[in-house]
């Protein structure tokens, strides 16, 4: 088969040209996801009433909806409504100058945030009661249980989890080009649209992810060892 | 413009949009009984480390878990047609129907990530049973079949369970390579009634169904298979 290698190196170009857009879309979402998400689970885990059950219905339901038409939804909304939520809060802002890469970013939050807090509290349960009781009994407050002998215990338990979730976030960050983002997957067919290189276009654009998530899970190993360090046993 | 959102609207779509749920279905059914076939295979691989299959397997699991489902898609769809045109000569973009691609990329990216978790299943399993086994005179297979298998299933369905979650709502991606599934679906009838959020929203409601289904269905799987494990299956279980 002919695999022109030109075209592959302007998708190529094309593509990397591109992601800090991608950028943008894993890295807020995974950001304000790790700080949402850990109030979430914790809400969960210490049974906060009533928001807790609201907080689980939510996660669980939105868990269920694909991306995609959660975005589909969102860019409809945000193109068809934008200017009257603009208007109500007084946003001197139409929708013709807001970047969509916001809805985007939108989206992915959420996502992000049902499926962090779902890690950590998973990471939280791991956790044996008995520390919060040994927390209590010398005195200290809830709070300071939580910072000082929870959370620090539960980050190496989550790290492997989470890295899926971030290696799943730069992967779900592709369907943004459905609602016409430009990413590293719609910036690499750019050349192919005038070339009709269309599948050099798409190698390119396996290529850049690839290399992306192999450096994120090499980056992850080299967390997991450092914040595992004090965990290792006798025996390891 | 009228309203954003109607009921009425909602309602009619619905018998124009469901019967689309089957090629949804179908392209779930096809990768998970091949892709289960397919992963099996190269779990064997991994296991036996046989020399170049093992090498070139793991390179491909590493590409499927690696890169998004959509350029996978994209891939099939624009490169098997090229690669068939030059191998056989024949051209089956025009012969086959767009769904192929679809089920050809969803078992091979099933493939790959049942593979990870059938060969982390069986790994989590003591090498010593399989050393017990031998030594009481079971065959290879034997031990495999009354031992390691009866152990592994329990270790591997919860991650299988998210995996099926995952696979039904990737397959709505299949739309944007041209498949009318319940998303082009919904797509079609936006071009067509100029209102289209109702029939995302229905979309959206069918998955959530789905995936409360298919979570409520393992989750009583593996209260079935929970016997005599108590605190570790309960961790496994919360994860």
């Amino acid at each position: 088969m002919d695999f022109n290698l030109e075209n592959f190196k302007e998708s190529l170009l094309s593509g990397i040209e591109y992601l800090p857009n991608t950028l943008k879309l894993v890295f807020v979402p995974l950001l304000i996801g790790l700080f949402l998400g850990t109030v979430v689970a914790l809400v969960r885990v210490y049974r906060v009433p009533i928001i807790d059950k609201l907080l689980a219905v939510f996660v669980t339901v939105y868990q269920g909806v694909p991306i995609v038409v959660a975005l589909m939804i969102y860019n409809l909304i945000f193109m068809l409504k934008f200017n009257d939520i603009a208007k109500a809060l007084h946003i001197p802002k139409t929708v013709t100058n807001v970047d969509n890469i916001w809805v985007g970013i939108f989206a992915l939050t959420l996502t992000a945030v049902c499926s962090i807090s779902e890690v950590i509290r998973g990471a939280l349960l791991s956790i044996d009661k008995g520390q919060d009781e040994a927390g209590y009994s010398v005195g200290l407050t809830k709070v300071q249980t939580i910072r000082r002998i929870i959370l620090p215990q539960m980050v190496p338990v989550a790290i492997p989890m989470l890295i899926n979730n971030v290696v799943g976030l730069i992967k779900a960050s592709s369907v943004v080009m459905a609602i016409g983002i430009i990413e590293i997957v719609a910036g690499s067919i750019i050349p192919s649209s005038r070339t009709y290189s269309f599948f050099e276009g798409y190698v390119a654009a396996a290529v850049i992810y690839w290399v992306f998530t192999i450096i994120i899970e090499y980056l992850a190993d080299v967390l997991r060892k450092h914040t595992g360090r004090f965990r290792r046993n006798l025996y390891d | 413009m009228d309203k954003l959102f109607e009921w009425e609207r909602f309602f009619d779509n619905i018998p124009k949009m469901v019967p689309y749920l089957s090629v949804t279905f179908s392209i779930a059914i096809y990768a998970s009984i091949v892709g289960v076939i397919l992963g099996i295979l190269i779990a064997v691989i991994r296991m036996k480390k046989i020399p170049v299959l093992h090498q070139f397997f793991q390179v491909y699991v590493s590409f499927m878990r690696g890169t998004p489902m959509l350029v996978q898609l994209m891939l099939i769809y624009y490169g098997l047609p090229v690669f068939i045109d030059h191998a056989f000569g024949t051209n089956i973009n025009r012969e086959w129907s767009t769904v192929i691609f679809a089920y050809i990329t969803f078992i091979l990216n099933q493939g790959a990530f049942l593979s990870a978790i059938f060969y982390s299943a069986i790994t989590s399993i003591p090498y010593g049973q399989t050393e017990a086994g031998l030594s009481v005179g079971l065959t290879e297979f034997q031990t495999f079949r009354r031992i390691i298998l009866p152990q592994m299933v329990r270790v591997a369905l919860p991650p299988y369970g998210s995996d099926l979650v995952g696979l039904f709502q990737n397959s709505s991606l299949v739309f944007l390579i041209g498949v009318t599934d319940i998303m082009g679906r919904a797509k079609t009838i936006g071009t067509v009634t100029k209102h289209v959020i109702e029939a995302y929203v229905f979309v959206a409601i069918i998955f959530v169904i789905i995936s409360l289904m298919i979570r409520l269905l393992f989750y009583y799987l593996n209260k079935k298979l929970d016997y005599g494990r108590g605190r570790r299956a309960l961790i496994l279980k919360e994860l």
